[in-house]
């Protein structure tokens, strides 16, 4: 039992970890829907990379440069040339399935180092993810930056004329989701399932874009998500443990996802919309347009 | 005021030499010349589109000129962004609000300044605030949401956030737009105060005559992007510098005089309707119309004007109270059915809702007529009546435009409004919601735009006139309703309803309330 | 952004020629195909080789050339199932769960009417291959309504829901095909059934009867939104929902009907390559590969910039590069998924072609500053 917990809580690092650096992005006013490309392509770089060279710290350096790196492109796309920030981040998705497929093929198969020690069981990257919450709490609420962060995400009009820079405060939050997704991808594929195959997050970014809204933009709130997603998750790939014989195993693949969609619908009715729309920063995916 | 007022000779603390910034299309400002001394309230005079905001956020560092220096203190300075602005002393309250509505008044004023970094302690600086509130005369509550805030008390926590950054010149763009006549009052009695007590330089930009010669001391007139005058107020008449704004006298518009009004064509009884947020933005509201009368509803934005013309043409529930038209019940009906009926809207955002900026101006028209039967057959668009359509609307209304396939995006504010109540008004509707018809319209357009309103209340058409502007309504209504808070103060005749009065009842006192004063 | 005495900025383009449509179509594949250089350069093949043999299998190889015309069919019909929402301005990215879909309805009708095994059909085979399809796009239209009625009704995003989609429909397929699932091939293969040789679709010169569909879609397709009303409406929609809600369209059934429609063809996709492909006529073990292909109407949608014919070019091009892609990778021993490297490759350009096609670079000669002397008096005004 408790390994099913520790295993669960695992996997929630994964969703948090994107879903983490998606809030921040968010917070800003950036939207990026392509955050399952960043993953995919952040664990594909940390996979190859961790394998060619023996070392994991590499690995994850790889994964999270090459986050970084996609995260900036959608910035660029979004927030310098004022681009519709879904058409970007679907190309970065699609672009990121299609070239990691590529060039991961060749190292489809097991990592082949050893596994990355564990405490009691307890991964320690969900402690790791604990105190990223905590941080982008404080950062988010009790600093300046922070402060300016929340507003350039409800008025950048309003930051702009109080002499905050936009440009400058957006690119830093989507660098810092496009790290996370990375960091979350890398997390992945070496350390929860250090297997590599193609697509093999197989609409998990998705379903961290989802936590993000049902957060409401909390860093708390989004830790107790993918705390429940993580078991959900866990408990959909080993049913057995709790109903042993009960439906099909495939079935049970679907149930994670099948939860995802009343759970958007119940926060989108106007008696729920009105208190999460307060949350909701307002520009978000709007481009900024000085003026 | 201005007429007695003796300054005292002063050096220009800010100066401007042949500004020039192009904009794709457009030469927003050619060479302009600008000097603004210590100590006065100077006010920038220019029609809608003259190139006082594009002046201003230059002077603020939003903008960069193309051409041109500036200089501050006699040492010339170059603004790459507000942030420089307001280093050297320079705020800006801008005519749209910048504020961020869901975070406290304290967090807004604090947002950016250079001293407050790291951690945020919103306790240490609050007394700091409160002081230099007192010292300004003015109680906002620190701890409340700006959301919740009036229009008035939101200007002034912009003007004080500027103030506390120490600002020592003060870019107030259009400030009174959004203001009740009782608040105007408060806003310039604290502006005189400002410049008197403390020192501030004050830059006034405005279009509007009255609050020109009532508060400034000196008055710089732009017309089309060039400097045509500079004058003291004390020696400047109303007529003068309307001739300088415009550059010739204006073509006086007289509609058709119409004849009396007819059956009752609109009744609305005890509507309520509650906004996005869930409050209630027009509560208990009942008035009725007849066929050839205008209804004037007077008020500053953000009273429940934008519900009312919504829940009137379909696009907004009402929570109770009724809407008939035509003798109907029309409360439940769709806009689709209501354009049918004879229902015509002109929305007050002319290029967010009531035109597709990427369409060509004929598939703009589609936009009242993609269900006429008259203009599809079989099945198909009558693209060739649809253009004969969009030329009679151009020409018709004097629109501006290469042709016909031209896109929207590409005709002035004035044009497409033109365009816009063209094709609203060739439907020949019954009745007319206008709401906000001549905002940020140049003096000629919207003088067009009241004329054809009268042109079509002549026709017999009922017209629902929604204008923050008090004049409009005077010279174009019989029947003037103030709204307050989504309440209508009374529905009086033209013949009783005065300036002072509606001014009153716009701020929330009631009919009764203003006759006992 | 400052370069020497000039400053270069990016500014919208005002006008924009019709075929500038094209032309940045074209070049945004052109580049495709020589960043895709790049991928046959690092694995050691010579590119006129690559090339050459990707272009002679896809076009002019007998069984090359039918291959591409059946992909080319799929590929348009996952166009168009992506193309009409776009043009109200709405996301279907649930292909792949909609073709699913549309494949399980497909083996439903046989399994239902129990003429999966037997020679005999108890119904005359038109019937049942017309209620195939008939299932087929009811099914891939309800999947894709589900999402547009969420979308219009409670605003949820219909990213998210039609990705939550594709999952639970994947995992349905393999439900129903593997592990002893209902519609499971005797041999027990983890494979579907094969249908009966009478319930495989009728061919014409050697192309399955769904070519007629998909061309007849893209006629149909250009007529609605050229000439009709419920045309201008849906492009009034996915220009300015708020502009199109004052004109009296109602978002609520426009959203569904784009849905519905879309779905509707990427059922019919499903269809195609299920039970109309000679030679296959069944769900393969590897389904989830075409599922992934359909992420190629995505991009031709994009690349047509919406428009139904010139999405026809375009899915025969994709279509034939995508294949002759596999055939070159098997032939020149390169790694496996050029052509999921290409579909990257296409979105990359096709983003940076956009660019190329809302903006233009702008030189302007940044004036030397003049250095006057502090001003004492003003010119009068």
């Amino acid at each position: 039992m408790w390994e099913l917990l520790a295993r669960s809580l695992e996997a929630s690092t994964i969703f948090l970890f994107a879903a983490l650096g998606e809030l921040i992005n968010q917070r800003a006013g950036v939207l990026n829907v392509g955050l399952e490309g960043l993953m995919l392509f952040g664990g594909t770089a940390a996979f190859i990379t961790a394998q060619a060279t023996g070392s994991y710290p590499l690995g994850f350096l790889a994964g999270l440069a090459i986050g970084g790196l996609l995260g900036l492109a959608h910035g660029f796309f979004s927030i310098t040339l004022r681009g519709d920030q879904v058409v970007s981040g679907m190309g970065l998705w699609i672009l990121s399935f299609g070239l990691t497929t590529y060039l991961g093929n060749p190292h489809t198969g097991p990592l082949g180092l050893a596994r990355i020690t564990s405490f009691f069981g307890l991964s320690p990257f969900f402690v790791l993810g604990v105190v990223l919450v905590g941080i982008a709490w404080f950062l988010l609420f009790r600093t300046t930056q922070g402060l300016a962060i929340r507003s350039v995400g409800e008025n950048p009009a309003a930051a702009e004329a109080s002499g905050i820079s936009v440009t400058a405060v957006r690119y830093v939050c989507v660098l810092c989701g496009g790290v996370l997704a990375g960091l979350s991808g890398a997390a992945y594929t070496l350390s929860y399932n250090p297997v590599w195959n193609y697509n093999f997050l197989m609409g998990w970014g998705f379903v961290s874009l989802a936590l993000v809204f049902f957060s409401m933009w909390n860093p708390w709130i989004l830790l107790a998500g993918a705390s429940l997603f993580g078991i959900m998750w866990q408990l959909s790939l080993s049913p057995e443990l709790v109903l042993p014989g009960v439906l099909s195993r495939y079935v049970w693949r679907m149930v994670p996802f099948a939860i995802t969609i009343p759970i958007l619908t119940v926060i989108s009715t106007p008696w729920f919309r009105r208190r999460w729309g307060l949350a909701r920063p307002e520009a978000l995916g709007r481009p900024y347009e000085k003026s | 005021m201005p007429k007695t007022l003796h300054l005292p000779p002063a050096d220009p603390i800010l100066v401007a030499r042949a500004l020039t910034k192009r904009f794709p299309g457009v030469l927003a400002l050619d060479h302009v010349d600008v000097e603004f001394q210590e100590r006065e309230i100077h006010a920038i005079l220019g029609q809608n589109g003259a190139g006082k905001t594009t002046l201003m956020n230059i002077l603020f560092g939003l903008v960069q000129p193309d051409e041109g220096a500036l200089f501050l203190r006699g040492q010339q300075v170059e603004f790459r962004s507000p942030h420089d602005a307001l280093a050297h002393g320079i705020g800006m309250v801008h005519q749209t609000r910048r504020l961020v509505s869901a975070h406290t008044v304290l967090e807004n004023i604090v947002l950016g300044h250079p001293r407050v970094r790291g951690f945020l302690n919103l306790q240490s600086v609050a007394p700091e605030v409160e002081e230099l509130c007192n010292k300004y005369g003015f109680t906002v509550d620190l701890a409340a949401r700006v959301w919740q805030l009036p229009e008035g008390e939101r200007q002034w926590v912009e003007i004080l956030k500027a103030l506390y950054r120490g600002a020592q010149v003060l870019i107030l763009d259009e400030p009174t737009s959004a203001l009740t006549p009782p608040e105007v009052k408060t806003l310039l009695a604290g502006l005189q105060a400002l410049v008197r007590d403390q020192g501030v330089t004050i830059l006034l930009v405005t279009h509007k005559l009255p609050i020109v010669l009532a508060a400034s001391h000196r008055v710089t007139v732009l017309r089309s992007g060039k400097v045509v005058a500079r004058v003291r107020t004390g020696e400047a008449t109303e007529e003068m510098l309307v001739r300088h704004m415009i550059g010739r006298d204006i073509v006086a518009r007289t509609g058709k005089r119409s004849s009396e009004a007819g059956p009752p064509l609109l009744q609305v009884d005890h509507l309520s309707v509650v906004n996005d947020k869930g409050q209630p933005a027009l509560q208990d509201v009942s008035f009725s119309l007849r066929e050839g009368e205008i209804l004037g509803v007077a008020g500053v934005t953000g009273n429940g004007q934008d519900e009312l013309a919504q829940v009137l043409a379909g696009l907004r529930d009402a929570v109770s109270g009724t809407v008939r038209f035509k003798d109907r019940d029309v409360t439940r009906l769709s806009p689709l059915a209501r354009w049918r009926m004879g229902m015509g809207y002109v929305p007050a955002e002319r290029v967010e809702v009531a035109s597709i900026a990427a369409f060509s101006l004929v598939e703009n028209t589609a936009l009242n007529y993609h269900f006429d039967p008259a203009f599809a057959r079989r099945g198909l668009l009558d693209d060739a009546g649809l253009e004969q359509l969009t030329r009679n609307i151009i020409s018709g209304y004097e629109v501006k435009t290469p042709t016909a396939r031209t896109r929207a995006q590409h005709l002035s504010g004035g044009n497409l409004q033109k365009l816009i109540l063209g094709r609203v008004l060739s439907r020949k509707p019954r009745l007319l919601i206008a709401h906000l018809p001549t905002q940020g319209l140049d003096v000629e357009a919207a003088a067009f735009v009241r004329a054809a309103l009268l042109d079509a209340k002549a026709d017999g058409a009922a017209i629902l006139l929604i204008s923050e502007d008090l004049d409009e309504i005077l010279s174009l209504a019989d029947w003037v309703a103030p709204i307050y808070e989504g309440r209508f103060g009374g529905v009086l005749p033209r013949a009783e309803a005065d300036i002072e009065t509606i001014g009153a009842m716009m701020a929330g006192l009631s009919a009764k309330e203003v006759r006992a004063q | 952004m400052r370069l020497g005495r000039y400053d270069v900025t990016l500014e919208p383009r005002t006008t924009r020629p019709a075929f500038y449509s094209a032309l940045t179509a074209v070049g945004a594949i052109l580049l495709a195909l020589a960043l895709a250089s790049v991928l046959f350069l690092s694995a050691q093949t010579p590119l006129l080789d690559a090339y050459r043999a990707i272009f002679s299998y896809a076009f002019f190889n007998p069984n090359g050339l039918l291959a591409t015309i059946h992909r080319s069919i799929y590929l348009l019909l996952c166009t168009y199932a992506f193309l009409v929402p776009l043009r109200a301005g709405l996301w279907n990215i649930g292909l792949p769960g909609q073709v699913y879909a549309g494949g399980i309805a497909v083996f439903a009708i046989p399994f239902v009417f129990r003429t999966q095994e037997s020679q005999t059909l108890s119904l005359p085979p038109v019937f049942l291959i017309l209620l195939m399809v008939a299932s087929a796009a009811a099914a891939g239209a309800v999947v894709g309504g589900f999402a547009g009625v969420l979308r219009a009704r409670f605003q949820v995003n219909e990213i998210l829901v039609t990705m939550m989609l594709n999952s639970i429909l994947f995992w349905l397929v393999a439900y129903m095909i593997k592990e002893g699932g209902p519609f499971m091939s005797p041999r027990g293969e983890g494979e579907s059934f094969a249908l009966p040789p009478p319930l495989h679709a009728p061919l014409l010169w050697g192309v399955p009867f769904t070519a007629v569909l998909a061309l007849g879609a893209a006629v149909f397709l250009d007529i609605l939104f050229a000439k009709t009303p419920l045309g201008y409406r849906i492009r009034a929609f996915g220009q300015n929902p708020a502009a199109a809600r004052y004109g009296g369209i109602i978002p609520l059934a426009l959203s569904l009907f784009v849905f519905l429609l879309g779905g509707g063809f990427a059922g019919l996709a499903g269809y195609h390559y299920f039970a109309a492909l000679p030679g296959v006529y069944k769900i393969s073990g590897n389904y989830g590969y075409f599922g992934d292909l359909s992420f190629y109407g995505i991009i031709s949608a994009l690349i047509a910039r919406g428009s139904s014919l010139g999405a026809v070019p375009i899915a025969v091009l994709f279509a034939g590069l995508s294949l002759g892609a596999r055939f070159a990778q098997g032939q020149l021993r390169l790694p496996f998924g050029v052509d999921y490297a290409l579909l990257g490759l296409l979105m990359m350009t096709f983003v940076a072609s956009h660019v190329l096609y809302q903006f233009r670079v702008a030189w302007r000669r940044v004036p030397s500053p003049t250095l006057r002397p502090a001003p004492t008096q003003l010119p009068p005004g």
